[in-house]
């Protein structure tokens, strides 16, 4: 339900400066945080636009005008839900950050079962809970224009697609995965130690930051348009990896998709 | 009858969503609630079944700010069930990644959500204008710990080196010692910073519950110790025995469980000013320094001096971290590598204890034969301190209503000591 170039594309010429909301939802504030970590870029950033609300930086309420709402966190209450429908209807520009954003991210790992899980951990589910449901993505309530992707974002990443939603874009964002940008990083392959990776499912655009750094992907990035998952099964199986390794490890950031839905 | 609510909805610049409602009845406090909304994650659940080696990645996620601690953590009760002991130089990393989260943390804290109170402003931004050195240095200070989780960790949020058994990557010596003059730059700032809260006005409060933190002989520590010790009661606990000495309980206006002395009943806080009063005498030179002359010592029980510990804790992690880095950058300085060592996958369970910058964090995981988790218990700094909170946000509003001060100001000054308190609303309700 996303629509990566945007449709209502705010100009350079608009008289004000774009009114810009950040809102939270169930995250760790890992991605927000990222948002102040663009450090020399913060102020050059929120010079461009009119910050209307963030509440994690500032104490003004939610107001009824803006331009563009980012959102952080996925949904997982009724409140949350309600919440994202109001911010599509008032923002004519709505960004999706980070892995709970745009694929339910860990929390998404709780859909599976969902019905049991609150009383795994409370006695007595307190009410300050709000009316819980299976975590899901914002793209799965409203229609998403922007995304920035990964577990926790790029600041960078940020400060380029905020770019884009604001003045507009027709680049194409990549969809392969992961797998060539080890080779042309020069990284030994996961697969060849027989460990699994999920770079090779795994939408690309981080520079396969984790492989470069000793660490297999998790897949913060969520399943690749482009992935052949009974292809990725066979060469699991191949390298002596379980295919069902694969099946578990996609339930981290991939859980509530639907293309993964029957694969198992 | 005259009757006065307060009520703040959403209390900004705190990490993660919560109200505070405040109920006065012909001057009487009738109602105080800390009401924490973050939306439950369910981590405890959804981590059951999952790998032990997916586990500290999964709950890295509890929170932003805390993710290095949440990492290692997780990484010390695993290794505590396998029988792993880390090398020095795996230990002197992880001491970095801690380091690194609280110059992250206390700058952030003490500047963007606390300082806008005192300088009577809505959020920092206006700061970039009226006083654009210290917005500056204090954004420096912030990306030095950034830039210390990212050099050792591999990036500034949600560590990705650090697994069981020690780290999949390392900077270079060069770099260890670049890092090193970063953090000597930065004390002059530092130092001055610790004077800035302390001059800030704040109400004569104390207090009322306990104080829990992380002790060890010599020491000032933050991952070196399984000793917890509640300062009143003087009770000293290993950290497996967390879950027997702290007591959960749950709250209808909160998603976050609370805690308290399981033996005393009292409420107790945890955090920097609880580790100030537990180990003033082994803060570094220079933070001692700054602390005496900030008047922080111990017994401190003013809940906004916790701005003024924070502020000294980031004098005495540069120092500290500066003297790591050094040591690092030195060949052999360290008996281990910090490359992951073997170890064998066994069942057990074990309770991993750290001080994240917010306070005491601990985990409790148990793992069967094939290394799955079993259980798992999160305890976190702002769930064990949210009863505290709320006991010392009466006392406030009891003084400030005998004092005879207006709806307005009760409400700011109530949410001052919110954010003094530094609580991380989302760790509380994982």
């Amino acid at each position: 339900m996303t629509n990566e170039n945007g449709q209502r594309p705010l100009r350079r010429g608009d008289a004000a400066a774009p009114r810009v909301v950040v809102a939270g939802l169930a995250s760790c504030f890992g991605c927000q945080l990222q948002i102040t970590n663009a450090e020399e870029h913060l102020v050059d950033v929120l010079g461009q636009v009119d910050l209307r609300y963030w509440q994690l930086a500032s104490s003004d309420p939610l107001p009824e005008e803006f331009d563009v709402a980012v959102i952080e966190g996925a949904v997982t209450t009724e409140e949350a839900e309600q919440l994202v429908r109001t911010l599509r209807e008032r923002a004519r520009t709505l960004v999706a950050i980070g892995a709970c954003a745009t694929t339910a991210g860990i929390p998404g790992m709780a859909a599976a079962g969902f019905i049991e899980r609150p009383r795994q951990v409370y006695e007595h589910v307190p009410s300050a809970c709000g009316d819980m449901i299976a975590p899901r993505a914002v793209s799965a309530v409203v229609d998403v224009d922007f995304e920035v992707r990964s577990c926790p974002i790029d600041s960078l990443d940020f400060v380029s697609v905020l770019q884009r939603a604001l003045y507009g874009s027709n680049k194409a964002i990549p969809t392969r995965t992961m797998c060539g940008d080890c080779k042309r990083n020069e990284t030994e392959c996961f697969f060849g130690k027989g460990s699994l990776c999920l770079g090779l499912v795994t939408r690309a655009g981080c520079g396969a930051r984790c492989v470069s750094l000793g660490r297999p992907c998790n897949g913060c990035r969520g399943l690749s348009p482009d992935a052949n998952l009974r292809s990725a099964q066979e060469a699991c199986e191949r390298y002596g990896v379980p295919a069902s390794d694969l099946d578990r490890a996609l339930e981290m950031f991939n859980q509530t998709n639907p293309a993964l839905r029957g694969s198992e | 009858m005259t009757k006065t609510a307060i009520r703040v909805d959403h209390i900004a610049r705190v990490e993660g969503h919560g109200n505070v409602r405040v109920v006065i009845e012909d001057g009487a406090v009738k109602t105080v609630e800390m009401n924490v909304v973050e939306p439950a994650r369910l981590f405890e659940s959804m981590v059951r079944g999952r790998r032990f080696d997916e586990v500290p990645y999964i709950a890295s996620r509890i929170c932003g700010i805390c993710s290095s601690s949440h990492v290692v953590t997780d990484l010390l009760a695993i290794e505590r069930v396998f029988g792993i002991e880390p090398t020095d130089r795996t230990l002197a990393l992880r001491d970095l990644l801690v380091y690194g989260s609280y110059l992250q943390n206390h700058a952030t804290h003490l500047f963007v959500f606390a300082a806008p109170d005192f300088l009577g402003m809505p959020s920092v931004f206006p700061l970039a204008e009226t006083d654009p050195a210290l917005f500056e240095q204090a954004l420096a200070l912030k990306a030095l710990g950034n830039e210390l989780c990212t050099k050792v960790g591999g990036r500034s949020v949600h560590p990705i080196t650090a697994v069981v058994g020690g780290f999949t990557h390392e900077i270079s010596a060069g770099e260890y010692l670049k890092l090193a003059e970063k953090m000597d730059a930065a004390r002059e700032f530092a130092t001055r910073a610790v004077d800035l809260f302390r001059s800030f006005s704040a109400p004569d409060v104390e207090m009322a519950g306990d104080m829990l933190a992380m002790v060890e002989e010599g020491a000032y520590p933050v991952a070196s110790s399984r000793s917890a010790r509640f300062l009143d009661a003087e009770a000293e606990f290993d950290a497996d025995e967390a879950a027997v000495r702290i007591e959960e309980f749950s709250v209808p206006h909160s998603a976050a469980l609370f805690a308290r002395v399981r033996e005393t009943g009292r409420p107790y806080f945890t955090g920097a000013l609880a580790r100030a009063n537990a180990s003033w005498q082994h803060l570094g030179q220079n933070a001692k320094v700054a602390a005496a002359k900030a008047g922080l010592r111990p017994p401190e029980r003013n809940p906004f001096m916790n701005n003024v510990a924070q502020a000294v804790e980031i004098v005495d992690a540069l120092d500290r971290c500066a003297a790591l880095c050094r040591r690092l950058a030195e060949p052999d300085s360290f008996e281990g590598a910090s490359s992951p060592a073997p170890f064998e996958v066994r069942a057990g369970r074990a309770t991993g204890f750290t001080e994240a910058p917010r306070g005491a964090l601990f985990h409790d995981i148990a793992l069967d034969a094939e290394g799955r988790v079993e259980h798992a218990s999160i305890l976190t700094p702002t769930a064990q301190n949210c009863a505290s909170l709320e006991t010392d946000m009466r006392a406030l509003a009891e003084k400030l209503v005998s004092d005879g001060a207006e709806r307005d100001d009760i409400q700011l000054e109530i949410e001052k000591l919110v954010r003094a308190y530094d609580p991380c609303l989302s760790c509380s309700v994982h």
